[in-house]
């Protein structure tokens, strides 16, 4: 019986990748005020954006409860035994605390990993895939945990922010806050490092960002997976998909939107490349 | 909508106990925004124990009325004070307690009373009340109390108006208090109390469960932050003293004579309580003083005595590990404090004055060098003729040295915001000095004498345009002469356009002449700055 892969909704895994790979996405919960909404179950990463920069209310996310990991390990268990969960960053949300919890509950016969992938976006979701890529061809759980736990140092995200306005709302920036303050307009370039967002470098304009990021890519020598995210700007996020063509075969290339979890720090306008590097023979 | 008529001594203690728990999920974050009086960070901390010890007394109250409840409370607060937060704490206890004294339970009518007192009692403890404080945020928190109980309401309206106001206050402080600006932080005993007053009104909410699952809010200052300068460190570096705090027990006892009596053996003085208990804080150079002075009086309890230069060096290890871990800093020129600004706000790490007409020595620049904690240093000269002397330190100091040859203000800005946290000395360097490469400058300034220069006919006084270092456009208007320098640019390709006005001109004139380009271009992204430097009527970058 093949491994099955659970991750959650800020791997930003898109139902087609996920149907594709047999992949189950756990949605984080998004709420403006009293109202909630399962992040791209029942909101849209469009409504989100259009919520965030229209409504007066800040929006809060909160982890999946337990009993959610608990139900999909019960449905899993009817085809599989063994089940690997691959969560975004400890440091930026409760998700991976609420697994853990659930498979203490869980009791079940299968076994269960759970990793903390310390990386969030398509980082974590370019190893979610990897990971259930392998399963696909038979890796067992030992060996797609292993898979996973190398991938984790090759998997690279980067962002660029339009603005630092939603960076500077949220608050929850670790150690970005270096980059508030500044008195000039700047759009900042982030990573995330040890789990937390960490600022890499501070740009002028728009164009300069897109050139960063496609820049990124060019220094990777062997790529196993692309991805490009946007917010609210598939034009381009089309045109960049376009332009890395010239280094990675475009159709490979894994197109998707930055979910509203990221989104409310990243704010309308941001956009983000993940590379998995591909291992060293 | 819940609605709380009334609350009863119980009810009190279970919502502050709740506030309790609520203020000691962010203890260490407060810690961390502690800079005033003494950036000792332990505020959260000492907060949190004058809190825990008051909900402990409140517990022995002798009956559940919230009269006894108050009163404990107060007692418990006294006697477990800790540090200059903990003890206005206990003086805001003891006004509410002084306010519902003989009350069985109380409204929001009397809520708002009670916080009033208290922020009188808050006032009354200190020899010296200083605004951007803990006060501050007391008196405006039970201002607005008072103002919404004029409307009638319930005990939740009273503490929602008394918290929103909190927040306020809070987020005011910086303005109010110069140290908390140039730490770009709130007041950290503000915070606490705002942290204790929300988690009360969670409770009274019945929001109990949402508090496990949440942290209190850490108000972010209502103006933006400014890199502290070092060098405003190093003149201000006297030694903190020793935070010493007791507990006097006698018959008798004058708080207010006891504080005339100590003012001037030290700083931060609060002495507050009765006349069989009183409680002292004092930060002195010389606490044996103080201690001798005190057993003369009455018994001495809880006696404590904190180094506070070594809990300042703590702290400043605290914060290290908070800022980006980077071992790498940046010494830049500048002249005007708007551009200074600009510098410390994209995190150079030491200004030196300078510019033209005032280059500063390899002297001043070693001294910059040496001033910045870390070994490894790269200086932007920011002006053809100091780029030599910066060379100079080079061979001057231990630390390695890179000189990043930027000419001019906006090849230093382009060349320090391009900076990458992730990249190495070697590669950080190689970045910078690209970085200035792309941009291109116009500096626009007056004549100081009457000359020919590159076929130019110049008169003393008139307005000159430089474009990269070359004499480009004369005339009498600097505006005119910025916007000749400008067409000698292909503006389609430039993306950014920031423009940095001198101290002597109006930002009306800077505003004119980004309008007037916004137009001729739509579609650049023009910014206009107060640069405040001297001399310069205009420096542009161009990117």
């Amino acid at each position: 019986m093949a491994v099955k892969i659970v991750t959650d909704s800020l791997s930003d895994i898109t139902s087609d990748i996920a149907q594709g790979l047999g992949i189950t996405v756990v949605p984080l919960t998004v709420s403006f005020g009293r109202e909630s909404f399962l992040d791209r179950v029942t909101m849209t990463t469009d409504e989100f954006y259009y919520k965030l920069t229209h409504d007066a209310t800040w929006p809060t996310t909160t982890q999946p409860p337990p009993g959610d990991f608990i139900n999909i390990f019960n449905k899993l268990a009817e085809e599989t035994d063994e089940i690997l969960v691959i969560t975004l960053s400890s440091k930026l949300s409760g998700t991976y605390q609420s697994v853990l919890n659930a498979k203490d509950i869980f009791e079940g016969k299968c076994r269960i990993e759970v990793i903390d992938s310390l990386t969030v976006a398509m980082g974590l979701g370019l190893i979610a895939i990897a990971a259930a890529k392998a399963a696909q061809a038979g890796a067992n759980l030992d060996e797609v945990t292993d898979l996973v736990r190398r991938a984790m140092p090759r998997s690279h995200l980067i962002a660029y922010f339009d603005t630092l306005k939603y960076l500077a709302k949220g608050g929850r920036i670790g150690k970005a806050q270096g980059l508030l303050g500044a008195m000039l307009s700047i759009r900042p370039i982030l990573t995330v490092k040890d789990g937390e967002m960490s600022p890499v470098t501070r740009l002028r304009s728009r164009a300069a960002g897109m050139d960063y990021l496609y820049n990124f890519v060019a220094g990777f020598s062997h790529i196993e997976e692309l991805a490009v995210e946007h917010a609210t700007t598939p034009d381009d996020a089309d045109k960049l998909i376009e332009r890395l063509g010239s280094l990675f075969p475009k159709e490979r290339i894994y197109g998707s939107t930055i979910s509203p979890v990221v989104g409310t720090y990243a704010g309308p306008g941001a956009m983000a490349v993940s590379v998995l590097e591909a291992e060293s023979k | 909508m819940r609605q709380v008529d009334s609350i009863d001594g119980q009810e009190l203690r279970e919502m502050f106990a709740a506030a309790t728990d609520w203020l000691e999920k962010s203890v260490s974050d407060i810690d961390a925004l502690n800079v005033f009086p003494v950036p000792d960070g332990d505020c959260g901390t000492n907060m949190l124990l004058t809190m825990r010890s008051s909900i402990e007394d409140a517990y022995r109250a002798p009956d559940r009325s919230a009269s006894a409840v108050a009163q404990a409370m107060a007692k418990g607060a006294l006697m477990g004070a800790r540090g200059n937060s903990g003890v206005i704490l206990s003086q805001i206890w003891r006004g509410m307690a002084e306010s519902l004294d003989g009350k069985e339970s109380f409204t929001g009518s009397d809520l708002a009373d009670a916080l009033l007192q208290a922020s009188t009692m808050a006032y009354k403890g200190l020899s010296n009340p200083v605004e951007g404080t803990i006060l501050t945020v007391v008196r405006e928190a039970s201002s607005a109390a008072q103002t919404q109980a004029a409307s009638g309401g319930d005990v939740i309206s009273i503490m929602e108006a008394t918290v929103s106001a909190a927040n306020e206050s809070v987020a005011n402080t910086p303005t109010l208090l110069p140290v908390l600006r140039e730490a770009g932080v709130v007041d950290a005993g503000g915070q606490g109390l705002y942290t204790i007053l929300e988690g009360a009104l969670h409770y009274l909410k019945g929001e109990i469960e949402k508090m496990q699952f949440r942290k209190p809010l850490i108000i972010a200052s209502s103006i933006p932050l400014v890199a502290r300068l070092p060098q405003m460190v190093a003149a201000e570096e006297v030694p903190y003293g020793y935070c010493t705090e007791f507990l006097l027990k006698g018959e008798g006892l004058n708080p207010d004579k006891l504080s005339q009596k100590l003012k001037k053996k030290g700083q931060s003085l609060i002495v507050v309580g009765d006349e069989s208990t009183i409680r002292v804080h004092i930060h002195t150079l010389d606490p044996g003083n103080v201690i001798h002075y005190a057993t003369s009086l009455a018994t001495l309890h809880q006696v404590s005595i904190r180094n506070m230069d070594e809990q300042h060096q703590g702290f400043l290890e605290m914060q290290k590990e908070r800022a980006p871990a980077v071992d790498i800093a940046t010494v830049a020129v500048a002249s005007g404090d708007g551009l200074s600004d600009v510098f410390a706000s994209l995190g150079a790490a030491a200004i030196v004055p300078g510019g033209q007409t005032m280059n500063p020595s390899t002297k001043d620049l070693l001294q910059a060098v040496e001033l910045v904690a870390t070994d490894k240093v790269i200086i932007l000269p920011n002006n053809k003729n100091i780029v030599l002397t910066a060379e100079q330190v080079h061979s001057l100091t231990t630390k390695s040295i890179e000189v990043v040859p930027t000419e001019t203000i906006p090849q230093g800005i382009a060349a320090l915001l391009a900076f990458d946290y992730e990249a190495d000395f070697e590669t950080n360097t190689k970045i910078m000095r690209k970085a200035k490469s792309a941009v291109k400058s116009i500096e626009v300034t007056r004549a100081v004498r009457s000359t020919q220069l590159n076929g130019l006919k110049i008169k003393k006084k008139q307005a000159i345009g430089f474009l990269d270092g070359n004499l480009v456009a004369v005339g009498d208007h600097a505006n005119d002469v910025l916007n000749e320098a400008l067409a000698k640019l292909n503006l389609d390709e430039t993306e950014v356009i920031t423009i940095y006005y001198g101290a002597d001109t109006k930002p009306t004139e800077a505003e004119q002449i980004s309008t007037s380009i916004r137009e001729q271009h739509p579609q650049l992204q023009i910014e206009v700055v107060r640069g405040g430097q001297p001399h310069y009527n205009y420096i542009v970058s161009i990117e």
